[in-house]
């Protein structure tokens, strides 16, 4: 265990090595939310927003925890193996008596903890400062940390599975602004996924972005019935389960592809 | 330990169904303890050997073996005793200081207390790992990051280690400090060690033997006395151009 902590331990210490960009991205947070928070005020406010299915008080809420919950939610493994691909400093990886993939994970639990501590909290404390309405829904928070544990899984094995098709195509950031467009709309960390129109709505039952931020906030912040939030974990359940063998097979297809860039 | 190749080769697949021959059937034993220069011109297919040899690449065809143990099923326990060190990638987190990574691979081999204060008092002494162990790598020299590299790859006392163009760029100091460590290394822990480079004076001064490869294929595998009494001469240079141009003309064959 002590090594994949070391490795976590890596992971805090890489991801706070330039203290500039830590600065950077925390105001980008805070500019976001408010963003975030005078577009969606602006459009109830217009009445444009009378045929919205939430209402401007759900949708706030909804906006608030979707953004709290994405400060430690993303996830730089796609871009960590691309570098690593593209580079050649993969062999250095698969050189060692852990499982790549496992080393990986390790690094992105340790950037997970350092996001959680520099911009979850304080983000937190500044949203309890400003913000007086009922945010959660504390019924079902023991629910929305279970589902916000299986949504961080489902992020890690698509990103996993997303960064390990460089083992083939080498260069994957095409393939990954394409999934990055249609994953931040899908997954409902702009728009709450209840807004979609019915085609949208459709489309994304058949794909796993809904589990990853829909799915968590909505037991967060609406509350629901018992058999309802059964029936969302359930749907994270079974995406974890198609994940983890896809991932499983790319892994096997991709390290005997792999070409290791450089002498 | 021994490494035995057999049969060696890995074809890459490129664009439009062309395909590239990198190693072409090659095999050689490397006994235990003994210190092998692993040479051909660019593009001869070392490195490639050398990574199916570290199991990163998966051969097309033929196997390794390491003391008889394969990647396929003793994968672990090869990796837990075999040291990589390539000159152009560091095997050092880049953004945080020198001695985080070095306790990272004292746990993930599991190295005694002991054994690593050891080491360290070593690497302290001849590679004068102190000066700089509190640095991340993106502030060292390239002569600083290769000492780093190295002792990072003998923290925990590999039984094998490849090193790929250790001295690549290092000024003529720190290159000697480098050989006298690997050759300290050869001698006390009996570390069998594969060495690639283009640089002559490391063969002359560290190698006994020498594996010569040219287009994927093995053109040589002996000492260097008998390279040398081949080709009349001492002045191994000279050989080595010589054994480059006959590749280029498509007569590589020495013996």
């Amino acid at each position: 265990m002590r090594k994949y902590a070391d490795l976590a331990i890596i992971g805090i210490k890489e991801h706070t090595a330039y203290l500039n960009s830590v600065w950077a991205n925390f105001l980008a947070k805070i500019v976001y939310l408010y963003m975030q928070y005078a577009l969606w005020t602006g459009l109830f406010s217009s009445n444009t927003g009378k045929n919205i299915p939430l209402s401007q008080d759900e949708t706030i809420r909804y906006i608030i925890v979707a953004t709290v919950i994405s400060t430690f939610m993303e996830c730089d493994v796609i871009a960590w193996i691309n570098n690593q691909i593209q580079s050649g400093d993969v062999a250095n990886q698969l050189i060692r008596p852990l499982g790549y993939r496992s080393m990986i994970f390790a690094k992105h639990i340790g950037t997970s903890i350092a996001r959680i501590m520099i911009y979850t909290l304080p983000l937190g404390i500044l949203i309890s400062i400003f913000y007086h309405g009922e945010l959660i829904c504390r019924e079902q928070l023991l629910y929305g940390f279970l589902s916000i544990i299986l949504a961080y899984l489902i992020q890690f094995l698509y990103s996993l599975i997303i960064g390990q098709m460089a083992f083939w195509l080498i260069v994957t950031w095409p393939l990954n602004m394409l999934l990055a467009a249609i994953y931040k709309l899908l997954s409902g960390s702009w728009i709450p996924a209840a807004m979609f129109p019915r085609v949208l709505t459709v489309i994304n039952m058949f794909l796993p972005f809904r589990a990853i931020y829909g799915i968590p906030v909505t037991l967060i912040t609406t509350p629901m019935s018992y058999e309802s939030i059964c029936e969302n974990i359930l749907i994270q359940l079974i995406w974890l389960a198609v994940l983890f063998p896809v991932s499983e097979a790319v892994w096997i297809v991709g390290k005997n592809k792999l070409v290791v860039q450089g002498g | 330990m021994s490494i035995e190749v057999n049969n060696l080769t890995k074809i890459y697949r490129l664009k439009h169904g062309q395909k590239k021959l990198a190693v072409d059937n090659i095999s050689f034993t490397i006994p235990d303890g003994e210190i092998i220069g692993f040479i051909g011109p660019n593009g001869a297919g070392k490195s490639t050997t050398i990574k199916m040899m570290t199991g990163i690449l998966v051969p097309d065809n033929g196997s390794v073996s390491i003391d008889g143990l394969n990647f396929k099923k003793n994968r672990k326990e090869i990796m837990m005793k075999t040291g990589v060190v390539f000159g152009q990638k560091s095997v050092l987190c880049w953004d945080i200081p020198v001695i985080d990574s070095l306790k990272l691979f004292r746990d993930m081999y599991r190295v005694p207390n002991d054994v690593y204060k050891e080491n360290m008092a070593v690497f302290t002494e001849i590679l004068g790992l102190d000066e700089f162990i509190n640095q991340p790598p993106r502030l060292l020299s390239l002569g600083q990051r290769m000492k780093a590299d190295l002792a990072a790859s003998l923290i925990y006392n590999p039984d094998i280690l490849f090193l790929d163009e250790p001295t690549i760029g290092i000024d003529v100091l720190s290159k000697e400090r480098i050989r006298q460590f690997i050759k300290k290394t050869n001698e006390e822990r009996h570390t069998t060690i594969i060495l690639t480079t283009h640089d002559v004076s490391d063969i002359e001064s560290l190698c006994e033997k020498m594996i010569i490869i040219d287009k994927g294929s093995l053109i040589y595998d002996g000492t260097l006395p008998k390279l040398k009494s081949i080709y009349r001469t001492t002045d191994l240079e000279e050989i080595i151009k010589k054994i480059y141009l006959a590749g280029e003309e498509g007569n590589a064959k020495i013996c």
